[in-house]
């Protein structure tokens, strides 16, 4: 008989002291929405460390970016923060106009702008759904899929997809707006104002959510921007970030909006400010509906795009934070270099700071609170 | 303080530092020997307060932006950490580390962050080869 070789072990964690024990929470767990792993060392119910894990879903894409021409490495995109789509569409494709110099209509914008803020609803809708459920809520996620249908079906009417829209192109769109999407879009605006304000009252001021949120998984302002941490997660610090305001893009110079903060930066805070996004997004889209202007839906660029030598960073605003796109040219057909900047990757890797010293039913509630996407943190 | 502004008091602070435009952000290179002091500086005197990648600096308080570049030898490429200073930099270095095989030194958690532990070489560098990664044919 021959000798069977011994199983390869895996690397064993430190030697825990007598009263600590760790936990692993993931790979394949509800909370983590998506392929991630922490592992918690606690004492008690009282969490001491907190180690995590990503790469779950690793594709490589900056890889394959480097294999693809300009224009094809848009889909991808889609496909990183498959929430939020569109946003990294807008990234993406400003960038990539930024280094070919190009000037795009002004309906061009005004289109852009209503699909992010539309985008940047859905995404919220989708978290409030997932975060009640999260917080043993049934009942808004029924709500919340309902009107993040209505927006599904718009985004299709324009683009052909509901998720992974890839809508976006270098210089304007695929299509114009069909005519219905204004009926569509009007009719939304018009009485989507009070849903928000339902959910409001029926989740975020539950007396049994403010239980379980207030407080918990607080982190100070300096230590949150030190970690990266940006769009809603930031803003919660009372640190007025956003880079709509902060380096102004597209049409959002010219629209009206607030940029709402909370106090505590906890995980309470982080769920109002994102209510209180979706009352702002409806004012940014009402804006940009009466504003809309006659004209091209693109400009025309070669089929071959070539862009001059050079690099550039264009960073928009997420539903999730700042979406950032460092592109590197060579004067080539493919980019020599393209590093993806995503919101969720800084904002996860605060985690340890945020729970430490926190108990290990608070987990769920301050993971939900980040808003994760974790093909997004991997890419 | 604007982009300009911010440029002058690098330029005055470390007169050998060349400091050029790129795009709209001004860019600085360093020699990987004085990272270290010029990214306390721009923490503690310039007000910069956020940095991603590969060392892209955001100062919230004048909004304007900075690149600085550390330029490595390819076969030792060493650098010491940052995220002693800009806590985000824990999780970036780490991924440079794995994709590009640049060794930061003192990182507090220097284990690979997205890639596989078996996987051998680093997959970003243009000369890596893998059986699975071809080139895609040029299209018309």
């Amino acid at each position: 008989m021959a000798d069977i070789p011994a199983p390869p072990t895996a690397p064993t964690p430190a030697p825990a002291a007598s009263d600590e024990f760790i936990l692993n929470v993931g790979p394949q767990h509800p909370a983590t929405h998506g392929v991630l792993k922490v592992v918690v060392t606690m004492d008690g119910e009282v969490v001491k460390d907190i180690v995590p894990h990503i790469g779950y879903v690793h594709r490589g894409l900056e890889k394959l970016f480097e294999n693809r021409t300009w224009e094809q490495i848009i889909p991808f995109t889609d496909r990183t923060d498959y929430l939020s789509a569109i946003a990294n569409n807008f990234a993406y494709v400003m960038a990539v106009e930024r280094l070919l110099g190009l000037q795009v209509p002004r309906k061009v914008e005004y289109i852009r702008v209503i699909m992010a803020e539309l985008n940047r609803i859905a995404s919220h809708l989708l978290w409030l759904a997932a975060y009640g459920l999260d917080m043993g809520a049934f009942t808004p996620f029924l709500y919340a899929f309902r009107d993040r249908e209505e927006i599904g079906s718009m985004i299709e009417s324009a683009s052909g997809g509901r998720l992974t829209t890839n809508y976006f192109r270098i210089g304007g769109f695929v299509h114009d707006l069909p005519p219905d999407f204004f009926p569509r879009l009007r009719a939304f605006v018009g009485h989507f104002g009070r849903k928000v304000d339902e959910y409001d009252t029926l989740l975020i001021e539950n007396a049994i959510f403010v239980a379980r949120t207030r407080g918990v998984g607080a982190i100070d302002r300096d230590l949150a921007m030190s970690c990266g941490m940006s769009g809603p997660c930031l803003r919660a610090c009372n640190a007025p970030r956003d880079v709509r305001k902060d380096t102004p893009y597209s049409l959002y110079p010219r629209l009206e909006f607030d940029i709402p903060v909370g106090r505590h930066g906890d995980t309470w805070d982080r769920s109002k400010v994102r209510i209180e996004e979706m009352r702002q997004s409806l004012r940014i889209l009402r804006q940009a509906m009466d504003g809309y202007p006659e004209g091209d839906f693109k400009v025309r660029v070669p089929r071959n795009i070539e862009p001059p030598a050079g690099e550039v960073y264009v960073a928009v605003e997420g539903p999730r934070g700042e979406v950032g796109f460092f592109l590197v040219s060579d004067g080539s057909r493919k980019p020599y270099r393209v590093k993806m900047r995503t919101p969720s990757f800084s904002n996860f890797s605060a985690l340890p700071d945020i729970l430490r010293g926190g108990k290990i039913a608070d987990l769920v509630a301050v993971m939900g609170s980040l808003d994760l996407v974790v093909p997004e943190m991997d890419r | 303080m604007t982009a300009e502004q911010l440029t002058d008091a690098l330029r005055a602070r470390f007169p050998d530092l060349s400091v050029r435009p790129v795009d709209t952000a001004p860019s600085a290179t360093v020699e990987p020997a004085t990272l270290h002091g010029h990214m306390r500086f721009l923490r503690d005197e310039l007000a910069f307060d956020m940095l991603e990648a590969v060392y892209r600096l955001f100062c919230s308080e004048a909004r304007a932006s900075l690149m600085v570049r550390v330029v490595l030898p390819r076969r030792a490429a060493r650098v010491p950490t940052v995220s002693d200073i800009f806590r985000t930099a824990e999780w970036h270095e780490r991924e440079a580390a794995e994709m590009f095989g640049i060794e930061f030194e003192g990182h507090p958690d220097p284990r690979r962050l997205l890639l596989p532990d078996d996987l051998e070489g680093h997959p970003l560098l243009k000369d890596f080869t893998h059986p699975n990664l071809r080139r895609l044919p040029e299209t018309a």
